[in-house]
């Protein structure tokens, strides 16, 4: 256990005060800024009342990234940026300077050092992503692989802005979400497909038993007794693999080699442009993990992102696309086999079943 | 005021539970609350619930533990290194 | 230079392909100097030959007194690979809107360097600069460090999570409040919920500054704060014709995609009816240099957003359609409100149920009144359809005539 230590500990201070880290001209202007524009992929300005003007130059992270390459950032905004920077809600990085003339130079320097430029705009931004194999103890999938496959397929929505709105991804190992992809417009889920298996012996040792049991949404688990043993059984009919049980009782473990493996969904978003925000919606129930690249996935992927791109008019989101085509089209247009398990039958499902006899033929 | 409940009174008691319960019952935060102002009813509030617990935290005498949710547990060896 | 022996990857190995920055390329480089990174990058090896994850969670870790910004770790194959057997995150409560100078974050790096993998995520999902990996005997070290240098940790378990915002008026014109300060004023004001965990489940606060919501508030935060305006819209006709000059073709981009048609474009000049303007930013977004949200700005308060766990996914609903987040005042109305929300979760909130979850079993006619907050026709989508009302009064035949 950790020891007390000797000095007087300072607790509950917060995070520092935002405002030693924001460039002069950013403080200068804060709540003054009248307009910003794309200069070109990566690079926007952003103009204020008074007419100064600060540049930010937007690149690319794994958002996995070692002391090394933040002290890389930070010797770029030395050299460019008075030696400031952020990063975005997508985790990029942005480099900001009020010197129009440091963009190209700081362009060229962050590409030497093999990172991207671009995600503003009409691009692809960066995948918003999850911990995976690398750090999580309930992933199916690992999500820092999979961005990468995903990012080098479609590295040239990045560095250009050539789509005909935002396209937004995001990648979650499990159900757990926390990288909240039942709102992005492409959604990369790891999936588990196998009911827990219960290590008995241990249930009662490490769970509190009534926990575990309300754990579950669906009421699939009871408490039981195994050669003497305290413990739960689950009634695998009723298990949606959520892994809530896991959560709260480790000696339930529910990842499989077997049958894990991954879920697409699309036409989320959470912006209130024109259509309300929307939650994602399946478009593939199962494809297999298959690392180090997951082909199957990246091929999907790419179906979804060139049908839109073909199709979709300006300022249309892929779930604003979707809608206006229809899903009959959606399925007809990616080649995606549309099941049962696209139907869904949790609460509320009934909402989602077509009322009308409105139908494309 | 000689029937008031002191903040180190309801740390005491709070402790006092978890030990009692160790092993048995994962006690939350609102749980030792619910407990304290069963026992002594108008007496003790919320407030200086919280101020307890933050004592006993504080203290050392009991440690936060997570399993799905937070809880207060006696210090000691980390469950889930050894077990599984 | 390295004492250990560098792990054999061949299926990471192809991962340092391809145009996109590769974070195995990165953590080779780090594993030569840390063995922690080295045995991580074994153990991930494992995971996509075998397809399957090598964490275990749980456990009791964290600074003294706090409940928050530490996560267990631990390897399910220590004896394979010993230095990751402990390998515990630690959540750094990050700056209002994710800014830092060059020096701050070498002292970060210069920290977690000392003490722990030097792997990091920058940043977490909710908003934390994470740092990946260390052990037990690390954490107050680190803890120490940390606050010497005014950092301090965010939240995890059944807390108040570091809230998050984004750039707001450091950088957008748009921003219809001060996230920034608001998000900071908010932090500040709930350390101990945030350090302490006592509520039912987590608490996330998001704030986003206009509806274009960039920090995704609605979709992941319990309670999401998102800028709005209840005056006009701002026009500057000039601008308006530059755009049409420079070839944009204003009614099929902007005038005919306005979902309330509140707006025409007559061929020199922009007439929007505010009264029917739902404050989308469609047309604001498509034409920044000459439409602007209006000036009396505020913003409105939603309630609920969650991922799928437990109950399925929802996002946040309508609590307060304008508040103005009044800095005068520090905030003094938003604070009044979480306080009587909180006691309603309190005495209502089950084990691992979320706020949106609390709502939903108990009705949010039924919140509504016991947070003392009107219902209004925002609140809903559309009145009820089912006629199946819980009258809470009926009338007793006194026996007087009428």
């Amino acid at each position: 256990m950790a020891t007390q230590p000797s000095a007087p500990r300072k607790t509950d201070i917060g995070p520092p005060h935002y405002e030693q880290f924001l460039h002069p001209v950013i403080k200068k202007n804060y709540g003054q800024w009248k307009y910003h524009d794309y200069l070109k992929p990566g690079v926007m300005v952003h103009v204020a009342e008074s007419g100064d003007k600060i540049y930010s130059v937007r690149v690319g992270s794994p958002r996995l990234i070692s002391v090394d390459v933040i002290r890389m950032f930070a010797d770029l905004a030395d050299k460019y940026c008075d030696g400031y920077l952020r990063f975005t809600s997508r985790n990029n990085v942005e480099l900001m300077t009020d010197k129009e003339k440091n963009i190209d130079p700081l362009i060229k320097d962050i590409q030497a050092q093999g990172y991207p430029v671009g995600g503003t705009g009409n691009s692809i931004s960066n995948i918003i992503h999850t911990q995976g194999w690398v750090h999580c103890h309930s992933a199916a999938t690992d999500v820092s692989g999979l961005v990468k496959a995903t990012m080098d397929e479609l590295y040239e929505y990045f560095v250009d802005m050539k789509l005909p709105y935002k396209l937004k991804l995001a990648a979650a190992c499990c159900l757990n979400m926390c990288g909240a992809v039942h709102c992005s417009d492409i959604a990369i889920l790891g999936i588990h497909r196998r009911p827990p298996k219960i290590k008995d012996e241990q249930v009662s040792r490490v769970c509190e038993i009534p926990t575990t049991v309300s754990s579950c949404p669906t009421a699939a688990i009871r408490p039981t007794t195994v050669e003497g043993k305290q413990t739960v059984k689950v009634d695998d009919d009723r298990c949606m693999f959520c892994a809530n049980c896991y959560t709260v009782c480790p000696a339930m473990p529910i990842a499989d080699a077997l049958n894990d493996g991954i879920s697409l969904w699309v036409g989320g978003k959470v912006s209130n442009a024109r259509s309300e925000p929307m939650f994602t919606k399946l478009a593939v129930p199962f494809l297999p993990n298959n690392p180090p690249r997951w082909p199957e996935v990246t091929d999907a992927i790419k179906k979804i992102v060139e049908a839109y791109a073909g199709d979709a008019h300006n300022y249309e989101r892929l779930g604003e696309w979707i809608e206006r085509i229809g899903w009959p089209k959606f399925f007809d247009m990616t080649g995606f086999e549309f099941t049962k398990y696209h139907i869904d039958d949790f609460r509320h499902a009934a909402e989602t079943f077509a009322r009308s006899a409105q139908i494309k033929f | 005021m000689s029937d008031a409940v002191t903040t180190a009174q309801i740390a005491d008691e709070m402790y006092n539970l978890v030990k009692e319960y160790s092993g048995k019952k994962r006690f939350k935060s609102s749980d030792l609350t619910k407990e304290i102002i069963g026992k002594h009813g108008d007496k003790v509030n919320k407030k200086d619930c919280k101020a307890a617990l933050r004592e006993l935290m504080d203290s050392g005498r009991c440690v936060y533990g997570y399993a799905g949710g937070s809880f207060i547990a006696l210090p000691g060896e980390e469950g889930a290194a050894k077990s599984q | 230079m390295a004492n250990h022996k560098l792990r054999k990857t061949p299926l990471l190995d192809d991962l340092q392909k391809g145009p996109w920055p590769s974070f195995v390329k990165d953590m080779k480089q780090i594993a030569v100097r840390k063995p922690m990174v080295n045995d991580l990058l074994g153990q991930l090896e494992l995971s996509y030959k075998e397809r399957v994850g090598h964490w275990k969670h749980g456990g009791l870790v964290g600074v003294i007194g706090y409940g928050g910004g530490v996560i267990g770790r631990y390897s399910d194959a220590p004896e394979q690979f010993p230095d990751v057997a402990h390998f515990h995150t630690i959540r750094v409560n990050q700056p209002s809107g994710w800014f830092y100078t060059s020096q701050a974050l070498r002292d970060l790096c210069d920290i977690w360097e000392a003490h722990g993998s030097g792997m990091t995520n920058m940043h977490g999902s909710t908003g934390d600069c994470v740092f990946l990996g260390t052990t037990s005997e690390e954490l107050e070290p680190i803890f120490a460090k940390l606050t010497e240098k005014d950092w301090d940790l965010g939240g995890s378990g059944s807390d108040v999570r570091t809230p998050s915002c984004c750039n707001g008026m450091a950088r957008c014109e748009y921003a219809c409040y001060d996230t920034m300060d608001v998000c900071y004023n908010i932090t500040m004001e709930y350390q101990d919920e945030l350090h302490r965990p006592a509520f039912p489940y987590k608490w996330k606060f998001k704030f986003s500054g206009c509806p274009n919501d960039c920090v995704a508030s609605i979709a992941r935060s319990d309670l999401s704060v998102i800028g709005t305006w209840r005056d006009d819209i701002r026009i500057d006709q000039a601008a308006v014709k530059a755009y049409a000059d420079a070839g944009m073709d204003i009614r099929a981009d902007v005038t005919r995609k306005c979902p309330t048609a509140c707006m025409r474009y007559d061929g020199k000049e922009i007439h929007v009816n505010n009264k029917q303007c739902n404050r989308c930013m469609h047309c604001i977004n498509a034409m920044p240099k000459a439409l602007r949200p209006g000036k009396d700005t505020g913003a409105t308060i939603l309630i609920g957003g969650k991922a799928p766990i437990i109950e399925g996914a929802l996002l946040s609903s309508v609590l307060v359609p304008f508040m103005k987040m009044d800095k005068a005042d520090d905030y003094q109305e938003f604070k009044d409100l979480m306080e009587r929300i909180w006691d309603f979760w309190d005495d209502h909130g089950v084990n691992r149920e979320r706020i949106g979850e609390c709502i939903e079993r108990v009705g949010l006619g039924n919140f509504l009144e016991a947070i003392e907050v009107d219902p209004k026709p925002e609140h809903v989508k559309h009145p009820r359809t089912n006629p199946y009302i819980f009258y809470e009064e009926y009338f007793e035949d006194d026996g007087t005539d009428a």
